[in-house]
This record gives structure tokens, C-alpha cells and sequence, in this order.
């Protein structure tokens, strides 16, 4: 059974007197522990589509189902409430907060997401996220002293310090060079095996698209094939 | 995660900036009102001093204390009734020392009562200001329309009036160089309702003050001083947490899209406010108080603690208000926004 399923999306915005539609009834499901990339041109609604899964926009019309439940029908704060502790994120750009050093960003996110572990064990269990990702030697460090591929690596670890059940990926390589974007390439696929953690991604890097289990290729507001 | 904390010292200078003006501006406020309270003080001492009661002085003199005249009989009747009220009488006047040089003070005589001195014919009791400017017990003092003299008997502490000391004369001596024989004023203490007294109006303190048209005015003005500072105090919290505002909606599009709740935004917000307050008001507090207790005797300068408390509790609110109000955009982030802004 998928995690993750949306059926019948549709998105539409009014501009002016003329009704455009971005999503034309898609429909999508993720495998729990798997990468899904959504590739297609600038416009095809790739990133409106990943955007309603994660919360973040609402649905003109559609169903998004996460472990069984009706996601479109959830209050703001109880969609917050998933976003907090059952997804993480990677956008473009770190988005890191420039007053936190690393370990702070992934403190305050398992604050965000309500850890139930004591201090010690979150300070642990950071210490071993960062290692993950190879930035444990930078954990005092602010993201003003950090290269753009480690704030990309800080911003996977704090996608994935509260063990997320998905994660989704709006693409985090666009900000990088080309060894860059396969070195954080690599480490999501590393880190969302070893965690278990289903991930969508939107990305137009071709390069990147073997690291997906499945690809969904979409046009016009409509998915083209996978 | 004390983010509120963590920010603000990473951005020291941002917000010692903030704290200066906040600083600044209450201090300004802290001795403004200061020097108003010592204005009222020198203005109003001997009115200020009185116990809790009312004032009366005749409808006839339409709220002009030195246009009353109180009937004789009436006044009997009423400290016969009443025995610690007091009648009592004030005129603005002149008194030259042994060196001719000519003091303002403002005579003062009254009926017998332990709320006013009571001296005998030829004698004077004189607000310790004047002791300071040179005159002493036994000196000799004259006044133009009295034909004796008059010895200072003592001084008595804070008893001015209109920016006069107080000169406590007989009422013989008073009768004599005003030509009058009536009193002015009757003040009957107590926290009683006002008595309706036949052809008298009552005011209380506060009231009787408001018809001395120069008080009025002067209070009016350092109030509005006082008060527009503490509303551009406010102004300054709501454009400078804006500003910051406006530069963190990509922080807290962010934080909003990770699930941070807008509240724990608007409690980081708070704590700021509070923090950069309560030091900045606390460090002027301190200030304005060592300035009054240090001020030159000259100076009308009288801050109490109650003041001090409560202009504090103001800049406290206003602050949280204008800050609150500035923070209505982090309730507007979309973090969708933010996320396609680009880095912040």
C-alpha cells in the first residue's frame, strides 16, 4: 500500500477574469521508501504539485492521502502539525537561519517536530546526523562561514533529524555545481535508505534522475508518464 | 530553543541600536516628567502638602481663588461646625531684606490650625529657600504696605507657591497690607463627599489647582511632552520591529514551512521587546533617580518611585503594542512566498 497518494489534483488561479489552471487531475503515489523525481519543463506544474503534498498550498480540488488520511480536509495547524513531525525539507536554497549555528538548526527542529528525548540524546543523535552528512567537524559553525554545498548538507540534515516519513525535495541541487549536486545527490539516496525515508522530488537536472527509483515526467499540469 | 536570545546576540549591534533609542527616549521622558513634578511641587507645594479634603471659595469669585471673599458669619459657622477646618488666604507679595533687596513670596495667613503655621502679629515663618539665599532666623524683613516690621521666626520645608516661597504671616499683619478683613479659602479635610455650603463652591485639591491658569498651562504642556514621548517611544517599537520584520519574511516563511508556529514567531518577537525594555528603561530609571537625588537645590527636579513604576509599565505596553502591531506581517507569511524568494 502506498504512504503517500494524490488522486485527482487539480489547481487553478484567477488572474483577473481569466481562470488558469496549473494541475489538471494528477495522480501520484510514493512507496514508502523510495525516490520519486518529478521532472518536466519550467510551467508543467511540478513544483505546485510538490508544494500541495507537502502542505504548503491547498488543492483546488483533489484528495492527498498520507498513512490513510484525507490531508485536504486537515485544519491549517493540524497540516502544520504533520509538516512539523512527519516531513522534512529540501529546498533550492539552505534557507538555513543565519543567527543558528549548525547543531542549533537541527536543535530547533527537533523542537519544531516535539522530540520527546532529552537534551543528551538530541545532542547524539545530531551528533550522528551530522556525521551522516559529513559536517559534524562543522556543527559550531554559522551559515555565513559555510560553502554552498555545506549549507545544502546542513539543510539535509535538518530535512531528516526528526526521522521524517517524507521528504520532499524542491530541487536541491539547482543551487550547486555539477560534483556538488552528485555529492548531495548521493547523500540523500544514503540518507533516505538508511532512514527509510519516502522522498519526492522536483528537479530539471537530468543528471540527477539516476538516483530515482521512479520518474514522473509531467506536461501542462498533467503527468506525461512513470 | 531560545532563538529570541540567540539572535539578538548574533545581531549585537541591531539591537543596541534599538536599546539606545528605547534608552534615550525613556530617559528623556524619566526627566521631563521629573521637572514637571518639581514645577507642580514649586508651583503647588502648599496646596499639594494639605491632607485629603475640599476647597471652597465663593461661586461669586468664578473659579479665582484671590477674587473669594468669604462671609464672616459663614466662616464661623462652618469652623464651628467643623473643627479642624481651616480658613485661609494667599496673595502674592514682596518682602525686603536688611539690604533692601526685594524677595517675591507669596503671604500666606490662616485662622488657627495645625495645617498651616500660625505666627504672631510681626512675625514670619519662611520656606527653607530662603534661608538658602541668605536670610536667617532673627533677620528683619519689611514690606512696603505694612507699617511694622517682620521678624523670621523659622523656615518650614517645600512650602511654595506659584514659584514663590511661602511667607506664613499673622492675619493682623495680612488684614493691614491687603485691606481686607475676609478670608479666601476655606479647606475642610477628609475623604468625605463635598458639602454643599450656601454661595460656596468645593473643589478638591486636584480641581482647586486646575483653576490656577498658570499651573494649568504649565502642566499641560510637560504632560503633552510627556506623553507624546511616550507615544513615539511606542511608534519607534512598531517601525523598528517592522523593519525587522520586513527583512525576516523569508526567515519566517521558512520557519513557518518546517512547522514552526506563528505564535512561538510572535513569543520570539515579545521576548526581544521585552528584553531590549526592560534594560533600557531600567538603566534610565536608575539614571533619573541618582539625578534626583543629586540635582542642584535650584533645579525643580522630583521623580518618585511610583512615576518612575508607572511611565516604565506604559513604555512596557506601548512597546508590546507597537511591536504586536509590526508582527500582524508574520501572521500574513505565506511560506510558500518565502521559499521562492530565493536565500535570505
Amino acid at each position: 500500500m502506498a504512504l503517500f497518494t494524490m488522486e485527482e489534483i487539480r489547481k487553478s488561479f484567477t488572474n483577473g477574469e481569466v481562470k488558469e489552471e496549473i494541475l489538471k487531475g494528477v495522480n501520484l503515489s510514493l512507496s514508502e521508501g523510495e525516490i520519486t523525481a518529478l521532472v518536466g519543463a519550467s510551467g508543467s506544474g511540478k513544483s505546485t504539485l510538490l508544494t500541495i503534498a507537502a502542505g504548503l498550498q491547498p488543492a483546488s480540488d483533489g484528495r492527498v492521502l498520507f498513512e490513510g488520511k484525507n490531508l485536504t480536509k486537515f485544519s491549517a495547524e493540524q497540516v502544520r502539525k504533520i509538516r512539523a513531525e512527519k516531513f522534512g525539507f529540501v529546498f533550492q536554497f539552505a534557507h538555513l537561519v543565519s543567527f543558528l549555528t549548525v547543531e542549533e538548526q537541527l536543535m530547533l527542529m527537533l523542537d519544531v517536530a516535539e522530540s520527546k528525548k532529552n537534551k543528551r540524546e538530541q545532542k547524539k543523535e545530531i551528533h550522528q546526523i551530522l556525521k551522516l552528512v559529513g559536517m559534524d567537524h562543522r556543527k559550531n559553525a554559522y551559515p555565513s562561514s559555510l560553502s554552498g554545498g555545506e549549507k545544502q548538507r546542513v539543510a539535509i540534515a535538518r530535512a531528516i533529524i526528526h526521522k521524517p516519513k517524507v521528504l520532499f525535495a524542491d530541487e536541491p541541487t539547482a543551487s550547486l555545481d555539477s560534483k556538488r549536486s552528485k555529492d548531495v545527490m548521493t547523500l540523500i539516496l544514503n540518507v533516505t535508505r538508511t532512514l527509510n525515508i519516502t522522498t519526492l522530488m522536483v528537479t530539471h537536472d537530468e543528471e540527477m534522475l539516476p538516483f530515482a527509483d521512479h520518474i514522473i515526467k509531467m506536461s501542462d499540469g498533467q503527468v506525461l508518464q512513470s | 530553543m531560545k532563538m529570541a536570545w540567540k539572535e539578538m546576540k548574533k545581531n549585537k549591534v541591531r539591537f543596541l541600536i534599538l536599546g539606545s533609542i528605547v534608552f534615550l527616549v525613556s530617559l528623556l521622558t524619566f526627566m521631563i516628567s521629573g521637572l514637571a513634578n518639581g514645577l507642580s511641587q514649586d508651583n503647588a507645594a502648599l496646596i499639594k502638602k494639605l491632607p485629603e479634603g475640599k476647597i471652597y471659595m465663593t461661586k461669586e469669585a468664578d473659579q479665582t481663588y484671590n477674587l473669594s471673599s468669604i462671609d464672616k458669619n459663614l466662616q464661623e459657622s462652618i469652623l464651628t461646625k467643623h473643627p479642624h477646618a481651616s480658613a485661609f488666604s494667599i496673595q502674592m507679595g514682596f518682602l525686603n531684606d536688611f539690604n533692601g533687596k526685594q524677595r517675591s513670596v507669596a503671604f500666606v495667613t490662616s485662622t488657627d490650625s495645625k495645617l498651616f503655621k500660625n505666627v504672631t502679629r510681626g512675625e514670619v515663618i519662611l520656606d527653607r529657600s530662603l534661608e538658602e539665599s541668605g536670610i536667617k532666623i532673627g533677620d528683619t524683613l519689611t514690606n512696603n504696605q505694612l507699617n511694622g516690621k517682620l521678624k523670621v521666626k523659622g523656615f518650614v520645608e517645600e512650602s511654595k507657591f506659584s514659584h514663590a516661597p511661602v511667607a506664613y504671616i499673622n492675619m493682623k499683619d495680612y488684614q493691614e497690607m491687603y485691606r481686607v478683613h475676609d478670608m479666601q479659602l476655606l479647606f475642610i479635610p477628609g475623604e468625605g463627599p463635598k458639602q454643599e455650603f450656601a454661595g460656596l463652591q468645593s473643589f478638591s485639591k486636584n480641581e482647586f489647582l486646575q483653576t490656577i491658569s498658570s499651573y494649568k498651562a504649565e502642566q499641560m504642556s510637560l504632560n503633552m511632552i510627556i506623553w507624546f514621548l511616550v507615544a513615539i517611544s511606542g511608534m519607534l517599537f512598531a517601525i523598528f520591529f517592522y523593519m525587522m520584520n520586513v527583512q525576516k519574511i523569508g526567515l519566517y516563511g521558512i520557519l513557518k514551512a518546517i512547522g514552526v508556529k506563528t505564535m512561538t514567531l510572535f513569543q520570539m518577537m515579545w521576548t526581544q521587546m521585552l528584553f531590549i525594555t526592560v534594560l533600557a528603561i531600567s538603566i534610565s530609571a536608575v539614571i533619573s533617580q541618582v539625578f534626583n537625588m543629586a540635582a542642584p537645590k535650584g533645579v525643580p527636579f522630583h521623580l518618585t518611585l511610583e512615576t518612575t513604576g508607572l511611565l516604565s509599565l506604559v513604555f512596557l505596553l506601548i512597546g508590546f503594542i507597537g511591536a504586536t502591531f509590526s508582527g500582524i506581517q508574520i501572521k500574513k507569511v505565506e511560506p510558500l512566498q518565502a521559499i521562492q524568494q530565493g536565500e535570505v
